[in-house]
């Protein structure tokens, strides 16, 4: 690909990508229905978060199945400063994000000399290490975690009663800010080593990319993208606990819209978002209120049969690949 | 140009995305006449067998409200609502999956979609939290019909309803229990051990276990907390079996308590007396799955299915629910079917399912013991919300079957007490 | 604390280790062949479980009886397992190490589904076996029955997978694992490899869950109380070696319940976790692991 055509590519995607911020930005003012809007909500958060995953774990090639760590680290930070130094939220997330990025270099630095599933299996423990430490650390209410008392209804502190839609637009703009650290990121020469790193580790330390230190930047944007989100979360949802914010099912629900929608692209996890939480959350309304399972082997299935039919994630239908080329884990 | 349509495509995916989940929820409608009431429960994962149970209670319920059981106790006539003109009781159910998030975006989905006048739920207490946190925001009342933790009533809301007693209350009933029964045998309890699970609940029901027993001058030999499903549980019993107190207490859900009478008996260890904080200690798979081993335990409840002559209505509501659930009510789905028996009055003087009316309703809520099947004096609300006649009972399950055995008023059967033997 | 409690938290923990290795084994099996890490292995033993459970009931056939037959139909559906789904993710040409763990990720949620569809949420369990409630005295140590032979049972399948591999279809499971392409060139069907090496790591866990069921409980989502001691037995030991998933087996047990012991019993997995990353900061492929 010549420069011009990539130039050009990245400034049509761009375009897109403001086309598609003006249409989710008037997307909810028709609909009338508080729980959809909640559904949007909810949907546009993981597409944030999964969009974090993808920079370690798409474009990095890192499979990191422990980034719910970052965002209890997020969720827990902001919380602690609102509730008990009054520090409101908006400050709060950014610190959230700084110390998550800061646990993703304390992770990074152990894990990443191992590779493939190795990696993957640490992240794991690693993140389960956490939830298990928290729920037994009184100095943040261990188990029984924290509720956000509503005071009144403030920007500052991100506290909108029973309105969704300020939300929509907080969610909205978390999303279009990772959005373009991505597109930053994918153009700028971090991007490159990534997919040299992906691609082979063993060339890329032939040409000379420092490998380790590339690996940490990903870490690091990543998990103070994830812990932003984390910080958004406990705002919306009131209530931070070990279980809900730490564990393994929602580091799997971080990872799954990139993986559906296509690792490594820009628009993957988005369109990977908007599948899946839907398809998540309506089953579980729908078919949970019988608690026969069927919800779940939904779930599951739906998962399976999208990974198996889609490897290339759902981008694909519509002619995208990936910045990287194949394989994603390297080879233990 | 056609390059710009293909990279476009995404972005119209997106929206088709979003706008067709939304095209695929309508709003259930309702019949005019029905007052329709949230029911907010985990039906599926690890809890899912208390959930279902929920439902069972909640379904029985809304039948004798309904119908024409002519069960003798408040609104057991049936024919509906008298105050609404006869109007009937729906359910609408949803699925916490035992998740704080999802607990409370499916209560949004209860009062936005399918407008329920109040939501009664949910068995945890993190899923408690963020329900009743957003029906505070939407001035819609909570009822915690099965919810233990002290912490939910001292939030300081103004919608939030809890019919339920407390760890505090029931941790109360128990060393009650100790000194009536040590001043009646002349065998006090001198020490006790407690073991619970790191939650929440296990936490909550410790810690106040911990100043009673401090207060009423019991040696606490142990106080051990462990992770919930574990794959073992063997080292915790060999604890239990070195500190060998008068009694051990636990505080556990069904799946560690097997495992815990399981690991005490392999390790060689029979305590003398078990005086559980309900939960496992209830369940009925946990007696078919330890068999003689659960014989004479003893657990709080608040509940006594042998308090048939000061409760009439306890075999007809218990038939009717054994008919749909094949199991006797328990404390939990007691609690469950009360909670909405409670709700249903309030609608009912409200005359109204006005949300203002109802607080006001449900605040002067005045219930007396035997117009309920719970062996409580009553139900009348605090400020916090919080019932305070709802006293707990001891009860024991002597071989196979609970009996009660505090407080000695309603007491079925003397205890089998083997403390200081 | 005495010596004699010691003795007896020690051996209760290499009981239990022997069961975790053996959950380990079929997947370290399974990783070594094929470079597939099965996230539906917890479901796996759920599975075996609740078919113990249920021949129980009706056919009143002790656990014991039933250790071939669960593990023959467990071996069926780890070929089946391999044959509908893993086969195709590993013919994905793209994304291959991702596809296959979300593929198995999606079938563990779809198994506890379909478990809780059919069995319903209750928490079951096996009380009137042949070694239910019977200890077993060892000087002053009281062991259970039923984790003494559970124990032994996966000694002795350890055995068996030992010896499986110094057969003729161990070395063909050797030269696959070498060199996946070259040996088609030798007549070996890689696919057919596979399939055997699923069956054989499903039997395994199989075991371990027939043996397990004698003693726990069950119910849809017990996988999960296993699974994760799995993968880091695995990863402990060695992806791939059946010796490292044997001795981290062992190592988790007695760590587990020393911790339980001597820290907290609400920490005892953290004690696990530490040295799992004590002994990863040195040997990043485990304690047996190739490179």
């Amino acid at each position: 690909m010549g420069d011009n055509a990539l130039t050009r590519r990245r400034r049509r995607e761009l375009i897109i990508g403001a086309v598609l911020l003006v249409a989710l930005a008037v997307l909810p003012l028709p609909i009338s229905s508080v729980y959809l809007r909640g559904l949007i909500v909810l949907t546009l958060l993981y597409a944030g978060l999964s969009q974090g995953w993808n920079i370690l774990g798409g474009y990095c090639g890192q499979i990191s199945l422990g980034h719910a760590l970052y965002f209890g680290v997020g969720a827990y930070t902001s919380t602690m400063l609102y509730v008990n130094l009054g520090v409101p939220p908006t400050l709060g997330m950014f610190a959230g994000g700084a110390l998550a990025g800061l646990a993703a270099l304390l992770v990074g630095w152990p894990c990443f000399r191992l590779s493939g599933h190795y990696y993957a299996i640490a992240t794991l423990v690693v993140s389960q290490m956490f939830l298990l430490l928290v729920s037994n650390w009184n100095f943040v209410n261990a188990s029984m975690g924290i509720t956000i008392p509503f005071h009144t209804q403030s920007w500052l502190d991100l506290e909108f009663r029973t309105a969704v839609l300020p939300f929509h637009y907080v969610m909205l703009a978390y999303v279009a800010v990772v959005w373009i650290i991505a597109w930053f990121v994918e153009g700028s020469r971090w991007g490159f080593y990534w997919r040299a790193v992906k691609d082979d580790g063993a060339a890329a330390s032939s040409l000379a990319v420092r490998i380790f230190p590339s690996k940490m930047a990903a870490a690091a944007i990543s998990g103070a993208i994830t812990g932003v989100g984390g910080a958004l979360y406990a705002q919306y949802i009131g209530f931070v606990d070990p279980d809900s914010t730490l564990g393994l099912s929602l580091s799997v629900l971080i990872a799954l819209p990139a993986v559906v929608g296509g690792v490594g692209t820009l628009w993957g996890p988005l369109l990977g978002a908007a599948v899946l939480i839907p398809v998540q959350q309506l089953s579980a309304a729908w078919l949970g209120g019988s608690g026969d399972g069927a919800d779940l082997m939904i779930y599951g299935a739906l998962i399976v049969v999208l990974a198996l039919a889609r490897p290339q994630g759902l981008v694909s239908l519509f002619g995208i690949r990936s910045q990287a080329g194949g394989g994603v884990v390297d080879r233990a | 140009m056609r390059k710009i349509a293909r990279g476009a495509l995404p972005a119209v995916a997106l929206l088709g995305g979003m706008l067709g989940a939304f095209a695929m929820v309508m709003p259930v409608a309702a019949a005019p006449p029905d007052v329709v009431i949230g029911a907010i429960f985990p039906l599926s994962g690890n809890a899912a067998a208390i959930g279902h149970d929920a439902q069972m209670a909640l379904d029985t319920e809304a039948d004798i409200i309904n119908g024409h059981d002519n069960v003798p106790m408040l609104l057991g006539k049936g024919g509906g609502l008298p105050g609404l003109g006869g109007a009937k009781i729906k359910l609408v159910f949803a699925d916490s999956q035992n998740n704080p998030q999802i607990a409370r975006s499916e209560a949004e989905r209860l009062i936005t979609e399918d407008h329920v006048v109040a939501i009664i739920g949910s068995y945890t207490s993190a899923t408690a939290v963020t329900i009743s946190q957003l029906c505070e925001r939407y001035e819609i009342p909570y009822i915690s019909a099965d919810n233990s933790a002290p912490s939910l009533s001292q939030q300081g809301l103004q919608w939030f309803f809890r019919t339920s007693p407390t760890d505090v209350d029931f941790s109360k009933a128990m060393f009650a229990f100790f000194a009536s029964i040590g001043k009646q045998t002349g065998r006090p309890v001198h020490s006790i051990a407690i073991i619970h699970e790191n939650s929440v609940f296990g936490t909550s029901s410790a810690t106040v276990q911990e100043a009673l027993a401090k207060a009423a001058g019991i040696k606490v030999l142990a106080d051990i907390s462990y992770q919930a499903n574990s794959p073992s549980l063997s080292v915790e019993a060999e604890r239990l079996r070195a500190a060998n107190a008068d009694v051990v207490m636990p505080s556990s859900y069904t799946s560690d308590a097997i495992l815990l009478v399981r690991s005490m008996h392999d390790v060689g260890y029979t305590p003398k007396a078990i005086v559980a904080q309900d939960a496992g200690f209830v369940d009925p798979n946990f007696y078919t799955a330890v068999g003689p081993l659960g014989n004479d335990a003893m657990s709080r409840s608040s509940f006594a299915i042998d308090a048939t002559k000061a409760r009439p209505a306890i075999p007809q509501v218990n038939a009717l629910f054994q008919a749909r659930d094949h199991k006797d009510l328990n404390d939990l789905t007691g609690r469950e079917l009360t909670a909405l028996q409670v709700l249903a009055d309030a609608i009912n003087r409200a005359k109204s399912t006005n949300n203002t009316a109802l607080q006001a309703a449900l605040r002067a809520t005045d219930i007396p013991g035997d117009q309920t099947i719970m062996p409580w004096s009553g139900i009348k609300f605090d400020s916090t919300g919080q019932n305070i006649e709802g006293t707990p009972v001891i009860q024991q399950h002597q071989n196979g079957v609970w009996h009660t055995v505090y407080p000695l008023d309603v007491a079925t059967a003397p205890a089998v007490w083997n403390v200081g033997k | 604390m005495t010596t004699g409690l010691i003795i007896q938290v020690v051996l209760g923990g290499l009981l239990m280790g022997f069961v975790y290795a053996l959950v380990a084994a079929g997947l370290s099996l399974i990783f070594g062949l094929m470079n597939v890490v099965n996230f539906a292995h917890g479901e796996l033993l759920m599975l075996a479980m609740y078919g113990t459970y249920v021949i129980h009931e009706n056919l009143h056939l002790d656990p014991l009886v039933q250790l071939p037959l669960i593990a023959v139909v467990m071996f069926g559906v780890g070929v089946a397992i391999y044959r509908l789904l893993i086969a195709r993710a590993l013919d994905v040409q793209f994304n291959t190490g991702m596809v296959q763990i979300f593929v198995t990720f999606g079938l563990g949620i779809f198994l506890v589904g379909a478990a809780q569809l059919t069995f319903g949420s209750d928490f079951r369990s096996i009380s009137n076996g042949f070694l239910s409630n019977q200890t077993f005295m060892l000087g002053p140590v009281i062991l259970p029955m039923s984790q003494v032979l559970a124990g032994l049972v996966c000694l002795l399948a350890f055995g068996v997978l030992a010896l499986i591999s110094r057969t003729e279809f161990g070395r063909a499971l050797e030269a696959t694992r070498e060199d996946r392409d070259a040996v088609a060139l030798i007549g070996i069907d890689r696919n057919r490899v596979f399939s055997i090496g699923w069956g054989i790591g499903a039997a395994a866990v199989g075991i371990a869950g027939v043996m397990l069921a004698s003693f726990y409980y069950i119910s849809p989502t017990v996988g999960d109380n296993f699974a994760l001691i799995a993968y880091v037995t695995v990863a402990l030991g060695g992806f791939g070696s059946l010796l490292g998933a044997l001795i981290a087996g062992l190592l988790v047990g007695v760590v587990e319940a020393l911790t339980a012991l001597v820290i907290d019993p609400s920490l005892k997995q953290i004690g696990i976790f530490a040295i799992y990353v004590v002994v990863l900061m040195f040997r990043p492929r485990g304690l047996l692991g190739r490179l």
